[in-house]
């Protein structure tokens, strides 16, 4: 599709001001710009802000009204108490649930490493193959794999339940490992695929003529140069696996981390104190990736949902 | 940003450039290379899809063992005269009409925003990264408790605005209960939008500002003639993925709220889930997901219809 942008006057002459950086501005504009900017970060802060203080503070100063933004002492003791397995919180006789958060972040780290490893495999080839051996029906599979995404997870969970009972898979991290496919391969060989068509063909071209073959280009040539997409592409897998809750829920008892963190609410003595630390380390990982590969995971999302 | 025009002519010449034996080779080279991912989505997604589209007009019994008596179009029958189908239909409706519109505006706001000069913004920057990189369900889980009625931070929040007398049980009243649950959705989806938007308008040439601003276009008009009109390919992409992520979500709702009080934000997703795990019929729990995949493919293609031809007008 074709943008329908004004076109810019060649013969007019340039603005006086020099480039964007020495622009000025009128007050009312830098005001209000700010005044946006603070609303931005109070939106996206303060339920932030509210579960880290939740998770540092104790019941009784939680129990206060209003609720202490900025409290006068912290503890760790909520992270203590759930790395040692005594958060007081028994679901069944004696048993406590907080002892099971550090086997499920075991887990979730198994099975999101697992899948990262298998679809960049796979759909590196795929993705690279889309891009530059392209054959008859390629595009259609293309599209039918964007047009995936509408395959509600709810809808295919049923025969993955009987098919991993009859192979008794069930609860176990492989039950994982292969339904989280449906979602991440997908999104792998999309991503990719952009990729791949943004890098120059010359360079394997060049690898041709000496004689080597397609797959030792891909490996020799195109593989050290698409570091930043494969980077990116591996962090957008681990996110999704690391975050899937639907069919941990339905496959598994509890095994990874999102299922037990709903676990966690339906047990009375399990208080928010406790569930706010375990939230806080449910979402570290997956936020410190994000944060560590910001540029390399933003660019390949741009590019990943370019249709 | 004709990127699609590229794409398709490059792709159209590519087989005349390559001639002969090596461009067959060249093809069965691609195909070899798609195959074990073709093969692994076909037995992962297209079976089980269309299992369930078989459940769908079957009387399976509840234990899934077998596919049971076959019924036509019973279960679809069942489905559309219930009035709890169409009361969740509703609330799904409802949900999702509310979840795109702020999704995609507060995202369109936030990245012009962030496309601004100045201080802090690449700390804003990193911000609008945080929502999106946490699981919808631990978003769920932290927003369910951040609008508790008893140790919850949005009570304490409009307390002391002056907004509320005293702290309200938001989650147990059905109307607060719907809006929180997008407000909470929209927290992440509205990131999500705006590091896309972010990008878009990261690549908008300054020039076509400066010049619109010498013709003495204002702030609003440059905002609708060069901004929107520059975003408009991101705009489709991202108001079709909102549409879709609308219909699919469950995570958020069932942290939240399990589809309660009563059935007030029990939307489709939910009430699937109950009808296969809770109520275990397999037959009508399929029919109603047949429903749910239908309504999103047919939502997402009639939002890309009237984008695009918005677009023509």
């Amino acid at each position: 599709m074709t943008v329908s942008s004004p076109a810019v006057p060649a013969s007019r002459p340039r603005p006086a001001r020099n480039g964007r950086g020495g622009r000025r501005r009128r007050p009312l504009v830098t005001v209000v710009i700010y005044l946006g900017a603070v609303v931005f970060a109070l939106w996206v802060l303060l339920p932030v802000w509210y579960l880290l203080v939740s998770s540092l503070i104790t019941p009784a100063q939680l129990g206060v009204r209003p609720f202490p933004m900025v409290p006068s002492s912290i503890t760790l003791d909520n992270y203590v108490s759930l790395l040692t397995g005594s958060t007081g919180g028994d679901a069944f006789g004696s048993t406590d649930v907080g002892a099971r958060l550090v086997p499920a972040i075991g887990q979730s780290f198994l099975v999101s490493t697992v899948l990262v490893v298998l679809n960049l495999l796979l759909a590196g080839i795929a993705g690279y193959a889309l891009s530059r051996y392209p054959f008859r029906g390629s595009r259609t599979f293309e599209l039918t794999i964007i047009a995936s995404r509408v395959v509600p997870a709810i809808a295919i969970v049923g025969p993955f339940f009987v098919a991993f009972r009859v192979l008794e898979l069930l609860d176990t991290p492989w039950a994982l490992i292969i339904s989280y496919n449906v979602f991440t391969l997908p999104l792998a060989i999309m991503v990719l695929k952009n990729y791949f068509d943004q890098l120059p063909h010359e360079i394997e071209e060049a690898a041709s003529i000496d004689g080597a073959g397609r797959l030792r280009a891909l490996a020799v040539v195109v593989l050290p140069i698409a570091k930043p997409g494969i980077v990116a592409a591996g962090v957008l897998i681990f996110l999704e696996a690391w975050s899937e809750f639907f069919y941990s829920l339905v496959l598994t008892n509890q095994l990874t981390v999102p299922p037990l963190l709903v676990g966690f609410q339906s047990v009375q003595q399990f208080n928010w104190n406790s569930l706010a630390a375990a939230t806080v380390l449910a979402m570290i990982p997956p936020v410190l990736l994000v944060l560590a590969f910001q540029r390399h995971v933003v660019s390949a999302l741009a590019a990943g949902y370019d249709k | 940003m004709s990127t699609t025009t590229v794409r398709a002519s490059r792709r159209a010449d590519t087989p005349a450039v390559r001639v002969g034996p090596l461009a067959r080779a060249a093809r069965r080279f691609g195909v070899r290379m798609v195959a074990p991912s073709a093969l692994l989505l076909v037995v992962l997604l297209a079976i089980p899809s269309l299992l369930t589209v078989a459940y769908s007009v079957h009387k399976v019994p509840s234990n899934g063992a077998s596919l049971g008596e076959f019924v036509g179009f019973d279960n679809f029958a069942v489905v559309l005269s219930s009035p709890v189908f169409w009361s969740s239909m509703r609330t799904t409706l409802i949900f999702s009409a509310g979840f795109v519109v702020l999704s995609t505006v507060i995202g369109l706001a936030t990245a012009v925003l962030l496309n601004q000069e100045f201080v802090g913004r690449s700390f804003a920057r990193a911000l609008l990264i945080v929502p999106w990189a946490m699981p919808w369900l631990v978003l769920g889980i932290l927003w369910r408790w951040y609008a508790d009625g008893s140790v919850g931070g949005l009570n304490s929040l409009l307390l002391t605005l002056g907004v509320i007398d005293d702290y309200q049980e938001f989650l147990a009243d059905p109307t607060s209960a719907l809006l929180l649950t997008i407000v909470a959705a929209v927290w992440r989806q509205a990131s999500f939008a705006g590091i896309l938007f972010l990008s878009g308008l990261q690549t908008l040439p300054a020039e076509l500002n400066e010049a619109a601003e010498l013709d003495g276009a204002g702030i609003w008009g440059r905002f609708l003639h060069i901004t929107l009109a520059w975003l408009r390919p991101v705009l489709i992409t991202v108001t079709v993925l909102n549409v879709i992520y609308a219909f699919l979500q469950f995570d958020v709702i069932f942290a939240m709220t399990q589809g309660g009080p009563g059935d007030a934000t029990q939307v489709l997703s939910i009430l699937i889930y109950r009808q296969l795990f809770v109520v275990t019929n397999i037959g009508l729990g399929s029919a109603l997901a047949v429903v749910l995949g239908a309504l999103a493919l047919v939502g997402g293609l009639v939002t890309v219809k009237l984008l695009y031809s918005s677009e023509s007008r």
